[in-house]
């Protein structure tokens, strides 16, 4: 019979299965990789993670850190990841809004300030960070952010978002938007829809 | 209450961003009767209401959501496309890299009560030429010990064996008390069961150099952060160039960039990428 | 809004994150006679344009797991005629190096948004060579 009772580790056994003090600076991705996996959790390990973050190439890399970051989950962790949100590389900033974005109470008190920030890709993506937070909390910042924005690609992704989590409050607002915006392409289309979903049942 | 078209459309996008999972027009009457029937087992006093809590996943509503849109039973030869794929591309591939009786390593997690690493053994053993000019490791592993108990016991009914011809039943299976069919004593012995938390890193770095992993209907129940966790874990436990088979309603869109698409004739599966491209 | 007849339904694919884009162009794309499947992702994209043929896809920057960029990247790279499938990028950004590293990533065509049903649908019609 071909089929052999196997164990858990092959017999190859590449890899150290006791750590040495995992090496987050180390020339070898491989070595960095599990340096950042095995710090998930880590509090104490924030200032080295974010120095690590400021550094990386590698794509899985990167975002091994920034799932330590996440898993740690604290302010400190949310201050880390935020210069990635301002990122060339399309992947890094994704990458940074991924892990944000699950920490929806730790990222409450930045949002006024990325939603206020003279970037506008920045308020752009800072958009995305309300999707998991409570309807009526995401439904008032975003609000917030439309009644002052001028750009209409930062409106178009914050009526995305309440198309999702958006409660009946945002309708006025919306409407509004869509009067300032009359002539711009898509987001008089975008705005329709969203009321439509968020009316649903009251509509 | 009545669900409107645009409750509808909303619950639709919201379920396709998270899990992947998108119905044709023609399914949708399904769709509203699922939604109401989840709003009342929820006690949910609106379709509002119910969103904001499949929103926020209280009480595991994804999972019981997705529970009453898909067939979740457990049975032989399920997905069995995948099978396919592993005897038809999959193992070629793996097997190219390996010495005359080399070792291939098959893992089943979660392995339920046992029906996946199972099939993967019978479809093995009737399907690939190859079979024996390798030393094949099977493991099965679950979170859940009754679960493991029952798939070490190797005692099955009807229902879980309805895909399997007469022919292989007799040949791997004898009859036992209550009209259940029990496994073969070789096929019991030559499989490894053991206990796992597929997001705890720790448990997870003990089990390394898979050829093939089968994770089959678990991760899209879980939430972002743990999905993540859980694709790094599997991630560590294959081998470079190792592949990953996720459920049919799956896709590591939702899960994970860590792995590359492999398109074979029978199936999608994942692969960890060969050598580091950065 | 100009009249468009496609000829033998060409088939777009249209990745975006933003369920309202995607309903904006599959809505003025199928009005002018598209055939049109979606994905969120460069993943998901991969997906697709593996098991399904397309005359193009339209593939938006900023989206997760996988980004427009690399999905272009790994299009490309891909062993297969898939390869070079038409790829109109369509961003964000409009910065002269924005539209260079589209080019440089592979990408046939770039618009920045907000881009109108009527802009869409001419610029797709020229990558699928179909009538207009």
């Amino acid at each position: 019979m071909p089929l052999v009772k196997g164990g858990a580790r092959g017999s190859d056994t590449s890899g150290d299965l006791t750590p040495q003090r995992p090496a987050l600076d180390s020339s070898d991705a491989e070595s960095r990789w599990a340096a950042a996996r095995a710090l998930a959790g880590h509090a104490e390990a924030v200032p080295e993670l974010a120095a690590a973050l400021g550094r990386e190439t590698v794509p899985r890399v990167r975002e091994a850190i920034m799932t330590a970051l996440m898993r740690i989950g604290d302010a400190a962790s949310v201050e880390a990841m935020l210069p990635s949100l301002r990122s060339q590389d399309a992947g890094q900033r994704a990458a940074a809004i991924e892990s944000l974005q699950a920490l929806p109470e730790a990222i409450a008190p930045f949002m006024a300030p990325l939603f206020g920030d003279r970037d506008s890709d920045v308020r752009l993506l800072a958009t995305e960070l309300a999707r998991n937070m409570k309807a009526p909390d995401a439904t008032r910042l975003l609000c917030e952010l439309i009644e002052r924005e001028q750009h209409p690609n930062v409106c178009a992704a914050a009526i995305d978002v309440l198309t999702e989590v958006g409660t009946p409050e945002a309708i006025p607002v919306l409407e509004k938007c869509a009067v300032r915006f009359a002539e711009t392409p898509f987001l008089p289309f975008a705005i329709s829809v969203a009321i439509a979903r968020i009316s649903g049942a009251e509509g | 209450m009545p669900i409107t078209p645009d409750d509808v459309q909303r619950f639709c996008e919201f379920l396709y961003r998270r899990t992947g999972m998108s119905f044709t027009q023609s399914k949708r009457y399904f769709i509203d009767h699922r939604i109401e029937d989840r709003i009342a087992a929820t006690g949910s006093s609106s379709f509002q209401a119910y969103f904001s809590l499949l929103r926020a996943d209280a009480d595991h509503e994804i999972e019981h959501l997705i529970n009453s849109f898909t067939v979740n039973e457990t049975y032989f030869y399920r997905e069995d496309h995948q099978l396919r794929c592993m005897t038809s591309s999959m193992l070629g591939a793996i097997a190219a890299l390996k010495p005359p009786g080399g070792t291939i390593r098959i893992w089943s997690i979660p392995c339920s009560t046992g029906e996946e690493p199972y099939s993967i053994a019978l479809w093995l053993m009737e399907n690939w030429p190859e079979v024996d000019n390798y030393n094949v490791e099977i493991l099965g592993s679950d979170i859940d010990t009754r679960a493991l108990q029952a798939a070490a016991e190797g005692i099955y009914g009807d229902r879980a064996l309805m895909r399997l011809s007469r022919d292989i039943v007799t040949r791997y299976f004898k009859p036992v008390a209550n009209g259940n069919h029990q496994i073969d004593e070789g096929l019991r012995g030559s499989i490894e069961f053991t206990r796992v938390n597929l997001i705890d890193a720790q448990d997870m770095a003990r089990y390394r150099d898979f050829d093939l992993i089968f994770c089959r209907n678990v991760l899209i129940y879980f939430d972002d952060a743990s999905r993540r966790q859980a694709a790094e874990n599997l991630y560590d436990c294959l081998r470079p160039g190792g592949y990953i088979c996720l459920g049919h309603s799956e896709s590591m869109s939702r899960i994970s960039p860590l792995f590359s698409v492999c398109r074979f004739p029978d199936a999608i599966v994942y692969q960890r990428p060969e050598a580091d491209h950065g | 809004m100009v009249e468009v007849v496609a000829s033998a339904k060409a088939r777009v694919l249209i990745v975006d994150d933003s369920s309202l884009v995607r309903l904006y162009y599959r809505s003025a794309l199928e009005k002018a006679g598209f055939e049109v499947e979606q994905a969120i992702n460069g993943i998901e994209a991969m997906e697709r344009t593996l098991s399904q043929p397309f005359d193009l896809v339209i593939v938006d920057v900023n989206m997760p797991r996988m980004d427009g960029f690399t999905f272009v990247r790994a299009l490309r790279r891909i062993a297969t005629d898939v390869a070079s499938l038409p790829a109109l990028m369509i961003s964000t950004e409009a910065e002269v190096q924005d539209v260079a590293a589209a080019r440089a990533a592979g990408a046939n065509f770039y618009l920045v948004k907000p881009v109108s049903e009527a802009e869409l649908v001419r610029h797709v019609c020229v990558l699928t060579g179909a009538a207009s």
